[in-house]
């Protein structure tokens, strides 16, 4: 990794402009911990969920069978009931509460004023520490404010634990109770690279190869949906396939196609119509991309590919995310399965409607709504 | 990575406000290591800064000149990192009135601290507490850049930086007046003042206290003005400093006698005041004083504290 090739005695200097041992901004990508460590195929990705939650549903499923083990006086009813009803929740589920804990996070962030970046990395941190954890064994709840406090120190931007717990309505010991555990989770690596640092790159750069060719308020416009789009990614997977600039060019893309390609012509000598123009795409460089060596249609295929996975916003519906977090209270308390069945024998004796789903006494009434999208 | 049972801890070598350091093995492989034991108890804030600025940064960097950070644990509830064992620095290196260097021995710490330094700042990395101290020496020679408790993130313009960074006598007059913004040409500043230390083998700018270095400083290199550094007058502390003129070419090499000229230009472009202007590690990588003889010495070759 040395760039510099050891001088030696009497050697030009320009000798060592020659020298192939060249490093680009690529190979320093490559060696970040945020390629080495955090980038997946989405076979692996899968691959690692499933494992995650394979692994809390054993653990669940061998504390029911000691539940009934330990129950034996049940009655059919009972059993049928705790069949339904304590079930360990599903990879999708667990996916499900993390990405509507990761965008709480976010919305919390922006309550708080925290900077844009704390903010992305406290979600990164959060949905990273799900790739090793499952929703049941440490819930989302207990750990999204670890994830902000902690993405503060991380980023450079210290509050004391005692005023970030006032802010955010807890104590401190709750803040600090899974630090630990989370820095362990995220395998000791804490570097982030955001897309919108490549986000204010391009802004610069598209300005100067489409010079005169744009309006500066319109351009202005463009980087503030884009950043809005980029937050929005940051709760795909797309950060685990794909690098920061690419996701910002899927973003750009998203926010004003036109201009995205104008740009990517101009850059990259890249056009709309595809394969033919690979051969040439390669070779001819424009002055600009002369002395980058990116083959500009597998590029545009990489943004588009990436920008089918952005565009499908993640934001589940609270209710959702109620009958999970109700899903994982019985599974992991099938007792109080038992008292709901005792409580709608109850209520059917006085003309109450059955078979609605109840909401456990420590489900999420006090939290903020969502926007409300769905997938 | 990897369980504490890996590891063994032989002997306390060091403790800091925040660490105990000690030296051990990692059995699989029978290598030397340095385990620094990260204090838990007693902050109240959780995990300290320091702390996690050491691994965020080691966790980044893998570069010959760059103290490698082998791997990070947890026992007890406590943090361990686990780092290359490095058994001496470049301070007690210059204190060592037993050891005489060579101008191509300085040129070979230099070499290798600014390519340290530039794969630093390649990686958008401030190290923001060079001197000696930090610039520890592995038994095959190569130097390697340690304690990156201070490191951050390059800053975005409009972030604003604390001015209290670097030890005093490796600080840049930007960071004398205070600024909130600053660049990678603070560590640059040091590692020019770590120069003129190998040369003289005394700390060229020892202030006394933070006031006084700015007295130190400007008399040993010209008080600054907004010629140079047009910005300079922004800082409010400007006004009441005394005047001094720059050295001249003549005073810089009588103070210096075995510097060449090409060397004396290095030393100066990293100490130009005005930070926009100072010497990056580029420049100063491919200056001629790297090229012209002597040839830096190869680092096996280098001279090495006694073994007692």
């Amino acid at each position: 990794m040395t760039t510099t090739p050891k001088p030696s005695n009497g050697a030009d200097a320009k000798a060592k402009e020659q020298g192939s041992l060249r490093v680009t901004d690529d190979d320093l990508y490559r060696h970040s911990s945020q390629y080495r460590v955090w980038s997946f195929t989405p076979e692996q990705l899968t691959q690692r969920r499933a494992e995650v939650n394979a692994r809390a549903t054993a653990k669940i499923e061998q504390n029911l069978r000691a539940f009934r083990e330990t129950h034996l006086a049940l009655t059919a009813e009972e059993l049928a009931a705790i069949e339904e009803k304590a079930v360990p929740v599903s990879t999708e589920e667990e996916l499900l509460l993390v990405s509507y804990f990761a965008r709480m996070i976010l919305s919390f962030a922006g309550k708080m004023n925290l900077p844009t970046e704390v903010a992305a990395t406290a979600v990164s941190f959060f949905r990273k520490f799900y790739l090793s954890n499952s929703v049941s064994e440490i819930s989302p709840k207990e750990v999204f404010h670890t994830a902000l406090f902690f993405s503060c120190k991380s980023e450079n931007y210290f509050i004391g634990v005692e005023s970030f717990a006032k802010k955010a309505k807890t104590n401190p010991s709750a803040v600090l109770k899974h630090e630990f555990k989370l820095l362990e989770s995220l395998n000791f690596t804490l570097m982030n690279h955001h897309p919108y640092k490549a986000l204010h790159g391009f802004f610069l750069d598209i300005q100067s190869v489409l010079a005169g060719k744009v309006d500066m308020n319109y351009m202005g416009q463009v980087y503030t949906d884009c950043k809005k789009i980029i937050t929005d990614a940051l709760l795909t997977d797309a950060v685990y396939f794909y690098s920061p600039p690419q996701i910002t060019l899927a973003a750009l893309l998203i926010a004003d196609e036109a201009l995205t390609m104008r740009y990517l012509q101009m850059k990259f000598m890249i056009t709309e119509e595809g394969p033919t123009e690979n051969s040439q795409g390669e070779k001819q460089d424009s002055k600009e991309g002369a002395s980058i060596s990116i083959p500009g249609q597998k590029l545009l295929e990489i943004i588009k590919e990436c920008k089918e996975i952005i565009s499908n916003k993640v934001a589940p519906p609270k209710e959702d995310a109620v009958k999970v977090t109700a899903k994982i209270h019985y599974s992991q308390n099938p007792l109080t399965v038992l008292d709901r069945l005792k409580r709608q024998r109850e209520s059917n004796s006085t003309g109450a409607t059955p078979g609605q789903t109840p909401i456990p006494e420590d489900s999420q009434t006090k939290r903020p709504k969502t926007d409300g999208a769905t997938n | 990575m990897i369980s504490q049972a890996e590891y063994s801890k032989e002997k306390k070598v060091g403790e800091g406000t925040y660490a105990v350091v000690y030296v051990g093995t990692k059995q699989s492989s029978n290598r030397k290591v340095a385990i620094k034991e990260i204090k838990t108890s007693g902050f109240k804030d959780g995990l300290d800064m320091s702390a996690i600025r050491e691994v965020k940064y080691l966790q980044e960097m893998q570069h010959i000149n760059v103290i490698e950070l082998i791997d990070v644990y947890m026992a007890q509830s406590n943090l361990n990192l686990v780092l290359e064992f490095l058994p001496a620095d470049l301070e007690m290196i210059i204190k060592d009135t037993a050891i005489l260097f060579t101008q191509a021995d300085i040129k070979s710490w230099l070499l290798m601290t600014l390519r340290g330094v530039h794969h630093c700042h390649r990686n958008f990395i401030l190290h923001r507490d060079l001197k000696p101290n930090n610039l520890l020496l592995a038994p095959d020679g190569q130097l390697k850049l340690a304690d990156f408790g201070l490191a951050r993130n390059m800053g975005s313009p409009q972030d604003f930086l604390t001015s209290n960074v670097v030890t005093r006598w490796y600080r840049a007059p930007e960071l004398l007046f205070g600024a909130r913004h600053y660049t990678g040409a603070i560590d640059m500043w040091s590692v020019g003042v770590i120069f003129a230390e190998l040369m003289l083998r005394i700390p060229y700018l020892p202030g006394k206290d933070d006031i006084d270095q700015i007295d130190v400083t400007f008399r040993a290199l010209g008080t600054p003005t907004d010629k140079d550094w047009p910005e300079i007058s922004t800082f409010g502390t400007y006004n009441k400093i005394q005047f001094y003129p720059p050295p001249s070419r003549e005073e810089l090499r009588r103070r210096f006698i075995a510097a060449t000229e090409n060397a004396l230009d290095l030393m100066s472009g990293m100490l130009i005041m005005n930070p926009h202007k100072r010497w990056d590690p580029i420049q100063c990588l491919t200056n001629q004083y790297f090229v012209e003889l002597p040839e830096p010495t190869t680092p096996a070759d280098l001279p090495q504290l006694n073994k007692k």
